[in-house]
């Protein structure tokens, strides 16, 4: 046995050529790694903003004649492989890309009703930049029209970064410029056109739309028990038509009760079961702020209400219910009917706020992270810079409320109602995050979709609204990044115990890349009313669909599936980081990190391989001495052979 | 001696303090015993000493005896040791025991009184302490407190403490008693065992052969050995051989000598395959002569390269922070770390981790290093490192570009000889830069701690490029507070080898005997560690050589493709770049799209050479064991964790941390060289008889791997001992789990615990 020697690997040796142009494309930064076991080197690192749509477009990875396709490309007719439905819309020669890490690149532009695609030769590989349109926040024209100067455009993009092209002033003044077409197909709600998600029509092996049942989850977790029921009352969406028609509440609590509660809550988005412990029985669940108002108005029904939600739980004869709202914006909403509950009507019940901001603070936010890193990060200040973001500070609050709520409902057994205002977007955050830490069913890749589809989308999380799909009014006040900052604290939990989550960084990436690419139908509309109505599962594809059509790409090798493990994460900013592999992944010096689920994967094959030739020795050696004991005058030097040969 | 009194509220105890049944909890005084080493003894001690795991309560706070004996201080805790302890067994230091040269600071307190006082050597104290803090080199910070103990033998142990961390000299130091001991102790198998060199297998670049070995290993024909400093003739703080250019002859070098500082020629340190070198040299010592000197050394250096490629010069003391500045960084990183409340610091964190200029710094030396990389590389020409001594950055600067540049330096023999060749035998002041004796502050600098800093953010960024882990890492710089390997205690090989002529002669060790034997260093890992406990250093993850592309030791360089430069880039990028005023101008006027745009606008510039050099290094896959450049964005400088807040427990993630990936990827490598193992057994047996591989596969002693291969029957569980500190243990810091309930209250209350000590770090005397 060598003493110092390491394992060799199997196939780790780095190829040294260029790989084919089509690589360039490969994108996302980090979660690179898991899919270089393919041989996919990052070549793309060195053009820079490489889009993610090419990378992701499913067909690229479904159908095995993309693949083949890739080994003999000409990469000077290198043109995307349009999806089913995809159509070129236009096109354009002598456009001047300015790409802010290597400088300006001149080429051809195509749009089609999906995406944006330029190409340049001027680099060796061709560079190419590949952009679904439904990343696009707004198109604005920068160029000074009256002079015989070049017309530029600037394309702002969701998706942290910026992109500016140029092309000469245009002789004949009737013709379109290409990015006025890309305007009109970067925004079909605005113009009247369909989003892309309804034409797009590749079909995958498994059906993503029947990955979320509400009564086998409730089931899952044992309910309906003797205290909690599931009630149809919602079934057409009269009590609540931004809630799920499947609800759990307490046993007690009759159909007719529940309407007056509804009445007293905003939006009538009464208390309704999330998650329940296993054993303690204590539970989430979550609601919208009561409407106290000034004069502090009290509901009867509600007060019984929690307390039914208090008693459905035998260990602890206290309720907490967690406002997720600074105190201050909690008792200014008293002003427009809202507010919280006061202690004296609701008795055991204990109130905390949880000091998080809203969706304004939010958005406000994520735009001055995005000035902090693209396309460049300051040489000096940059941790000041960051700080006065503040991102990683509301990360931090988010993760602590979750983290207390967890902790509430697994150390003290006591159970949780968690509100904001509306019940939609820090409710979800917190109902999500804390079941994260709490079951980890939800740390699975099925369980985490499972996670998504019922606390965010069927509980109302106004994914239209707050992306904007489509919509061409980019000042809409309404945007705001609530689940990017989801998906940035359940990354911030895989980073604090890397074990513990069976999908992989590059999982996450993909979420929030087809949050905005309007590709599958999973984050259109705003309620599941809504996407009934559209018959969205009708109309488009899931993202679950193309995701559990290829779970190995998505797979962190390294996890464990530990029993009943509840997850404490150090909520401190001593281990909170800034997402790089998100965030900063447009930067060329952006190297994918992480080869360590690479290793891992390589260690496991290597596993296997030795796995199978100790077999096979064994069972020469089984057989050997069976024959050895009958022949063995007969062949002396026959069974030494095939040892050999394996060594 | 138990006080009669209620124990007032101090102003560390935020809560009442417990009135517990105290005298009921403590047991009649059984006799509490420290372990020592050969030659340790007891100079005083006090009982009845409460040792503090929180200000919160008392409750978790341990009792014991704190002992100072010549080489610790020691605290021996009464009743059953706790369930959670150190995963990482040291044998020379238990788990509450503090080396002498490890202590930082040594603060008496009178809280009653309001007194604090900060001890040096030999002083008086003019109050009787009730509690005593150590502030710790290796960031740890302890508190003991005398409520219950003989206020004139606490008194008497904490001068003691004060007086015995502040040696007179060098020769005071434990390391001398110690080892003289052992050696006579285990003369017999030392001799009988015919190892050389004590068993290390690191090159102690004290003898020409490990130099010759070097220039082969490199292929650096150009080179050779120059023995004109035996007995440090010429030189007080190089080594007694050094490599120079084949064209100077023993006699140019002694020539050249005085025209450097200390008469320190230029040194080689490493050659490139492409025949480039890499050359430390020290500032000039005679101006006058200086040019001419430098002139004929550069032409010599040229002449050694295959393609007589001019030299390039970096000067190091210009373009890197000094000394002072990276102590001053380290001293307020630490504080920030380890001393600063814990949520009141916690809003302005990443500001304060800034403020410190440590990450700046390591950026710093990266940075430059990875310039280097591209000059050797890139370039392939000879880099020739400026500093005035020679001593301190160079030393940093130079061992970087090798790691950089050298698959070899990354295993963990290759570290270590890299760490003998560039620091220790190239005259790093150890000594005096670790402050051992604590007599001259402002020659204190912890460059070696810069250093393993730098190393461990390449491992992080190239975590199966190294063959060591982070946890060797932080042993190692831990170390260097251990007062009993010659590596870490002189400034120079001279002063070393002059020192233990002496310690020879006084302690009766025969002449002629080798350094290493008498005195070893401190890559005699066995004098601290189990054999099981020094398979925490290997990294599971790492590629070794057998994967290697490279054969012999060669580093692969990459070829950068002759159109680099595509001259239509750069005729569009500035054409385009005159349209661009008027449109920024435009900008101006648009308001709010000017904020979101205005980045896209910084004119479009060309790539230097060596930016281009960099974007095509990192467009393609790292090679393991190729050149390895590090990103030195600011983004991915990270803080160290494992070094700066291993013994905070408020930060320590349970059943969480790199550590959970570490124990997974060893349990797998483990079960492949069982495989392996059980394969072997199969090849060698005879073929007559039936080979039946043992289920276990090799024994245990002979397996690299911390954590061993569970069965897959097995449910999995997560080794409770796995955080976020591992192999560490805040213990003194941390609090024994469940006592002080939930997590969350932890989170919420931790701040407290440090306010104390906080109050005293501010104060001045």
């Amino acid at each position: 046995m060598e003493k110092s020697g390491s394992i060799d690997s199997l196939g780790s040796k780095p190829s040294s050529s260029r790989q084919p142009s089509v690589d360039s494309l490969s994108s996302t930064s980090t979660s690179r790694s898991d899919r270089s076991a393919q041989a996919k080197p990052p070549s793309a690192l060195s053009s820079d903003s490489v889009s993610t749509s090419a990378e992701f477009s499913p067909e690229l990875r479904v159908k095995p004649k993309a693949a083949a396709k890739k080994v003999h490309r000409d990469s000077d007719k290198e043109e995307p492989q349009l999806l089913p439905n995809e159509t070129v819309q236009d096109m354009a020669d002598d456009i001047t890309y300015f790409c802010p890490f290597t400088g300006a690149l001149r080429g051809t532009v195509m749009v089609t009703n999906y995406r944006l695609f330029f190409k340049s030769m001027d680099r060796e590989p061709a560079f190419m930049l590949d952009l679904p349109l439904g990343v696009v926040t707004r198109v604005e024209k920068i160029g000074n029209t009256s002079s015989r100067a070049d017309v530029s455009y600037g394309v702002v993009c969701k998706d942290m970064r910026n992109l500016r092209f140029a092309h000469k002033q245009l002789e004949d003044t009737l013709k379109k410029s290409v990015f006025e077409v890309l305007i009109k197909f970067a925004f079909p709600v605005s113009n009247g056109l369909q989003i892309f998600a309804f034409e797009y029509g590749q079909v995958f092996p498994e059906n993503g739309w029947k990955v979320y049942d509400p009564i086998s989850e409730y089931k899952r977790q044992g309910i309906p028990n003797e205290s909690w029921r599931i009630t149809k009352v919602n079934d057409h969406f009269e009590l609540c038509d931004t809630y799920p028609s499947t609800l759990v509440v307490p046993v007690n609590i009759p159909d007719e009760e529940m309407k007056r509660v509804a009445a007293f809550r905003v939006k009538g988005r009464i208390p309704v079961l999330s998650w329940i412990h296993p054993e303690s029985q204590a539970t989430v669940t979550r609601c919208s702020q009561p409407m106290v108002g000034v004069n502090g108005k009290r509901s009867k029904e509600d007060e019984k209400y929690l307390q039914a939600i208090m008693d459905a739980n035998a260990q602890s004869h206290k309720l907490f219910i967690f406002d997720a709202r600074p105190s201050v914006n909690a008792a200014a909403n008293k002003m427009k009917g809202g507010g919280y509950e006061s202690e004296d009507a609701y008795q055991n019940a204990e109130l905390v706020f949880l000091d998080i901001h809203n969706i304004h603070v939010m958005r406000e936010s994520l735009r001055k992270l995005k000035d902090a890193v693209y396309p460049n990060i300051q040489d000096s200040h940059w941790l000041s810079n960051l700080e006065s973001t503040h991102w990683l500070e509301h990360i931090k609050l988010i993760l602590a409320g979750a983290l207390r709520i967890a902790d509430k409902v697994e150390s003290g057994k006591t159970s949780v109602v968690v509100h904001c205002s509306d019940g939609w977007d820090r409710t979800a955050q917190l109902t999500s995050l804390s079941m994260l830490m709490l079951d980890g069913y939800y740390r699975t890749i099925r369980g985490f979709e499972v996670l998504l589809e019922k606390e965010w989308l069927s509980f109302g999380h106004r994914f239209q609204l707050r992306i904007g799909h489509g919509d061409k009014n980019h000042t809409d006040a309404d945007r705001s990044p609530v689940f990017i900052q989801f998906i940035d604290c359940v990354w911030q939990l895989t980073r604090q115990f890397p074990a513990a989550f069976e999908f992989n960084e590059y999982f996450l990436v993909t979420i929030l890349d087809h949050l905005y690419s309007c590709l599958f139908g999973t984050f259109l509309c705003n309620s599941e009313q809504q996407r009934l109505k559209e018959e969205i599962p009708k109309r488009t594809v899931s993202l679950w669909s193309y995701i559990n059509s290829q779970l190995e790409e998505f797979t962190n090798p390294m996890y464990v599936n530990y029993s009943n493990q509840v997850l404490f994460p150090v909520v401190s900013l001593r281990h909170l980081e800034l997402w790089v592999g998100y965030y900063i992944r447009w930067n060329p010096r952006m190297k994918p990190q992480e080869p360590i689920h690479q290793r891992f994967k390589e260690l496991l094959a290597k596993r296997a391989e030795l796995q199978k030739r100790v077999d096979e020795l064994q069972r020469e050696v089984t057989n050997r001495s069976v024959s050895s004991s009958s022949e063995r005058a007969g062949s002396p030097t026959r069974s030494i052979t095939p040892v050999q040969t394996f060594v | 001696m138990f006080s009669a009194k209620p124990v007032k509220p101090t102003f560390k105890c935020y809560l009442p303090p417990a009135q517990t049944d105290r005298k009921n909890s403590i047991q009649p005084p059984v006799r509490l015993e420290p372990e020592f080493l050969p030659g340790e003894i007891v100079v005083n001690d006090v009982n009845f000493v409460r040792k503090c795991i929180s200000a919160e309560s008392s409750q978790g706070d341990l009792w014991g005896r704190l002992i100072c004996t010549n080489f610790k201080v020691s605290f021996i805790p009464q009743g059953p040791p706790p369930k959670q302890k150190s995963q990482l067994s040291h044998l020379l230091l238990g788990q509450h025991d503090i080396s002498l040269t490890c202590l930082e600071q040594v603060v008496t307190v009178n809280d009653t009184r309001g007194k604090r006082k900060v001890l040096g050597s030999n002083q008086k104290l003019k109050f009787n302490p009730t509690e005593l803090i150590l502030y710790c080199k290796d960031l740890r910070v302890i508190r003991f407190c005398f409520d219950e103990a003989g206020p004139e033998s606490a008194k008497k142990v904490c001068l003691a403490i004060a007086h015995y961390s502040h040696p007179a000299d060098l020769h005071l130091l434990f390391g001398f008693e110690y080892q003289g001991l052992r050696y006579h102790k285990y003369k017999g198998d030392l001799v009988n065992g015919s190892t050389p060199r004590g068993g290390i297998q690191t090159p102690a670049f004290d003898r020409p052969s490990d130099w010759d070995r070097e220039i082969k290993r490199t292929g650096a024909s150009g080179w050779r050995v120059c023995s004109i400093n035996e007995k440090y003739a010429i030189s007080d703080s190089l080594p007694e051989y050094i490599v120079v250019p084949v064209s100077l002859t023993d006699q140019d070098v002694k020539q050249h000598s005085p025209s450097f500082t200390d008469g320190r020629v230029p040194l080689w340190c490493w050659n490139h395959r492409n025949g480039s070198a890499l050359v430390r040299m020290a500032g000039p010592a005679d101006p006058l002569t200086q040019r001419k000197t430098e002139q004929k050394i550069f032409t010599a250096i040229t002449k050694s390269h295959p393609q007589r490629r001019e030299v390039t010069l970096s000067d190091l003391d210009k373009s890197l922070p000094n000394i002072q500045d990276i102590q001053s960084a380290f001293v307020k990183a630490r504080q920030i770390c380890t001393l600063d409340p814990f949520e009141e610091s916690e809003e302005r964190w990443l500001s304060s981790i800034e403020n410190s200029r440590w990450l700046e710094y390591v950026r710093t030396f990266l940075k430059l290093s990875a310039e280097i990389v591209y000059n050797l590389d890139g370039k392939n020409v000879s880099v020739v490192l400026l500093e005035e001594e020679d001593r301190d950055l160079n030393c940093v600067v130079s061992s970087l570009v090798q790691l950089m540049l050298d698959p070899h330096y990354r295993s963990l023999n290759g570290f270590q000889s890299l760490v003998q060749k560039e620091w220790v035998m190239a005259g790093h002041r150890f000594l005096d830069r670790c402050n051992h004796l604590k007599k001259n502050d402002n020659k204190e600098s912890p460059l070696f701690t810069l250093f393993l800093d730098c190393v461990w953010q390449m491992t992080n960024q190239y975590p199966a490029a190294f063959e060591f882990t982070e946890f060797y890492l932080t042993v190692l710089s831990d170390s260097m507070w251990i007062p009993l390997f010659s590596t870490f205690l002189f400034n120079s090989h001279k002063q070393c080898a002059q020192l233990l002529q002496d310690f020879s002669k006084n302690k009766a060790i025969p002449q002629g005997e080798d350094h290493t034997v008498i005195f070893p260093p401190v890559w005699k890992w066995s004098q601290q560690f189990s054999t099981r406990d020094q398979t925490l250093f290997n990294n599971p993850m790492y590629v070794g050589k057998g994967a290697a592309s490279v054969q012999n030791g060669e580093v692969k360089s990459f070829h950068r493709s002759k159109k680099a430069f595509s001259s239509t880039v750069r005729i569009s990028s500035t054409s385009q770049r005159n349209g661009l005023k008027g449109e920024e101008e435009q900008l101006q006027r648009r308001g709010s799209l000017v904020s979101e745009l205005k980045a896209d606008f910084s004119p479009v510039k060309d790539e230097s050479p060596s930016e281009r050099f960099f974007r095509d290094w990192f467009s393609h896959p790292a090679d393991q064991q190729g050149v390895l450049i590090p990103l030195v964005l600011p983004s991915h400088v990270v803080l160290w964790k494992l070094f700066f807040l291993r013994w905070v427990p408020e930060v320590c993630i349970q059943q969480g941390g790199p550590a959970t990936v570490y124990h997974k990827v060893s349990q797998l490598v483990d079960e492949i060289e069982s495989l392996q193992g059980k394969l072997r057994q199969y090849k060698g047996a005879s073929p007559r008889s039936t080979p039946v591989p043992s289920p276990s596969g090799p024994s245990l002693d002979q397996r690299r791997m911390y954590f061993k291969a569970t069965s897959p029957d097995d449910p999995p569980t997560t080794p409770n001992i796995l955080n976020s500190s591992f192999p560490f243990n805040p213990v003194g810091n941390l609090c024994p789990r469940g006592v002080q309930g939930t997590p969350i209250s932890k989170f919420l209350n931790g701040a407290k615990t440090w306010l104390s000590t906080e109050t005293l770090a501010n104060d001045t005397f």
